[in-house]
């Protein structure tokens, strides 16, 4: 019981959902302007994480300077995929009448491909590096400086992608293009490039976060699945598009999943996690938006 | 003229599908039955996904509680039994699972699916792992041979389901569900229940399935019975073959079982590699699958 009112679980709670903030932000950001929904995403976290890894372990970069070749390179991937195959998809009126079904399985194969890119460049066993691993004293919980620096990017990260969002002209055609794709390009926005910007944007966060968690987690080629799942409970629990709504549901999963684990085993990690996400659409279908969310 | 045709055709796969074991040895024996697992398998997704046009990314969901379900029941009970009774609880789950779940469309039903298959097999594992077992073995089972034709007669089962279905009003109104959903149900058409019929029968066969292939591996481990991989692979095959012909997961299943022969032993991460990349430029450049770039052309050819 102790422990369980100590300021050390509510740590590892917070810099889990500061985690998911930023890969929930990225699937958020992709689906909310093409309405696809990435399976891959979680792939794209695997993508930065290993990105991260190698320059450690190789050229010993700090993982703070290595993230940014995560972002560029997932971005560059993000591109590519947008360029290459979804704007295949949108282009064919025989692909667009089962658009949805279409898209999934191409992100699923896009996924499997990733993966087993991964394993077999990197093998399939989990890695871990050690950076700022340093214990610290909090208040009355002892963290290690990782996961502090995890913390307090996801957070100067939230304010940016708020003033972005508010403020820049990019980050307003996104909202609009996440309101109403129709009325947003009637209003004289490019739609293509918008959808281009919000994908690599999307894919970058992703990365960013996997870059990040490399830090503090074991990294693997299957390890992104469990993110992709993590970050679609958000979306539909905090609502499409809405940056507020995912940070308070990115904290209520983190809290949900970290005192769940501390009550009862760490094999039920897993368990937890499909058990909410199946709850979740099982009880909201069209999520908390209502059916607003899967009109196209 | 087309009709005795395909009959024949059909006829002569099964022949030469019941003469493998006389006449390939142990190595053709091994790749039939793998072969025949799979069409099963492919055969009985599109009775769900192909027709209704809910994908089903979780199909080894089924497979996996039936090769569980007969791995329990295996020792105790005649196999015959053992089998039915995994065909039973997989159906049977799909019921619980599917009236819930479809109702929730697109997207949200895929990942879904994955989800549930997900949360099974972690359930079972901690199962399992609470109960201090770590794998389960079947002793004295049924030759190869004899589970071979057990697996043929689920293949011909499975297709001939997916033929009856295809043919019959239910298949109809299961289309009408894919292309409109509310037209679908403004039409008069029971869209619930024939989806959760549907669901259902799509996983009936997979059950029994996986309990004829937990007594062929001879064990039972929840990471390999419920391995999504499973699922992957009963798309793509539906998928390059064709997910609404029933040639389509015949073809995609004799093309998958022949490239994984190949290269699954030696380079299992290619072949998912290869796997992959087949499915997007199928689902990007012939949606159709194998099945129509084949017939459709001859048959517009004959009439």
């Amino acid at each position: 019981m102790q422990i369980l009112l100590s300021g050390q679980l509510l740590f590892a709670a917070l810099v889990t959902g500061a985690v998911y903030v930023l890969v929930a932000f990225g699937l958020n950001l992709v689906y909310g302007t093409l309405r696809l929904l990435n399976v891959a995403h979680g792939e794209i976290v695997m993508v930065g994480a290993y990105t991260s890894f190698w320059l450690f372990t190789l050229a010993h970069i700090s993982p703070l300077i290595s993230l940014f070749a995560a972002i560029a390179l997932a971005a560059a991937l993000g591109a590519a995929i947008y360029l290459g195959l979804v704007r295949r998809l949108f282009a064919s009126p025989r692909l667009l009448q089962r658009l949805e079904a279409n898209s999934l399985l191409l992100f699923f194969a896009f996924s499997i491909v990733l993966q087993n890119v991964a394993a077999l460049l990197f093998q399939p066993t989990p890695r871990a590096y050690q950076y700022l691993d340093r214990v610290i004293q909090l208040g009355n919980a002892s963290v290690t400086e990782n996961r502090l620096v995890i913390l307090i990017v996801a957070v100067v990260l939230c304010i940016a992608i708020i003033l972005f969002l508010r403020l820049h002209i990019y980050g307003l055609a996104i909202k609009a293009l996440i309101q109403h794709r129709e009325a947003a390009s009637v209003v004289g926005i490019d739609v293509e490039k918008v959808q281009l910007l919000s994908f690599c944007l999307g894919f970058g966060l992703a990365a960013l976060a996997g870059s990040l968690l490399s830090m503090t987690e074991q990294i693997s080629p299957f390890m992104g699945f469990p993110y992709t799942i993590a970050a679609f409970v958000v979306v539909i629990l905090g609502g499409l598009g809405n940056l507020v709504g995912g940070m308070v549901a990115s904290l209520l999963l983190g809290v949900i999943e970290t005192y769940g684990v501390a009550f009862t085993s760490s094999s039920l990690r897993s368990v937890l996690i499909y058990g909410i996400f199946i709850l979740v659409l099982m009880i909201r279908p069209q999520g908390l938006l209502g059916s607003r969310m899967i009109v196209r | 003229m087309r009709r005795p045709l395909a009959l024949a055709a059909w006829l002569g796969l099964i022949a030469a599908a019941v003469l493998v074991p006389p006449l390939l040895g142990d190595y053709g024996v091994a790749v039939a039955l793998s072969l025949a697992m799979w069409v099963a398998l492919a055969e009985s997704w599109i009775v769900l996904s192909g027709m209704t046009g809910y994908v089903s990314l979780g199909h080894a969901v089924f497979y996996g509680l039936g090769a569980y379900v007969g791995v329990l029941l295996w020792n105790t009970v005649p196999s015959g039994f053992a089998i039915i009774a995994a065909g039973i609880a997989s159906g049977g789950f799909a019921v619980i699972i599917g009236y819930p779940a479809l109702r929730v469309r697109g997207p949200y039903f895929v990942m879904l699916t994955f989800g549930v298959a997900e949360l099974v097999k972690y359930v079972v594992i901690d199962l399992e792992a609470g109960l201090g077992v770590f794998s389960r073995l079947i002793l004295g089972g049924p030759s190869v041979i004899v589970l071979y034709y057990v697996m043929l007669c689920l293949a011909a089962a499975a297709t001939a389901i997916t033929f009856l279905v295809g043919r019959s009003r239910f298949g109809y109104a299961l289309r009408a569900i894919r292309e409109n959903e509310a037209a679908a149900e403004t039409i008069g058409i029971a869209v619930g229940r024939f989806k959760l019929a549907a669901f259902a029968l799509s996983a009936v066969i997979p059950g029994m399935v996986g309990a004829v292939a937990v007594a062929r591996s001879t064990y039972f481990e929840p990471l390999s019975a419920f391995d999504p991989v499973v699922s992957f692979t009963m798309v793509t095959m539906a998928v390059i073959g064709g997910s609404d012909d029933l040639r389509g997961p015949l073809l995609g299943a004799a093309f998958l079982v022949g490239l994984s022969e190949l290269l699954w032993a030696n380079a299992p991460q290619i072949y998912m590699i290869i796997l992959g990349v087949l499915l997007a430029i199928f689902v990007l450049f012939a949606p159709e699958g194998i099945a129509g770039r084949l017939f459709v052309p001859a048959r517009r050819a004959v009439s």
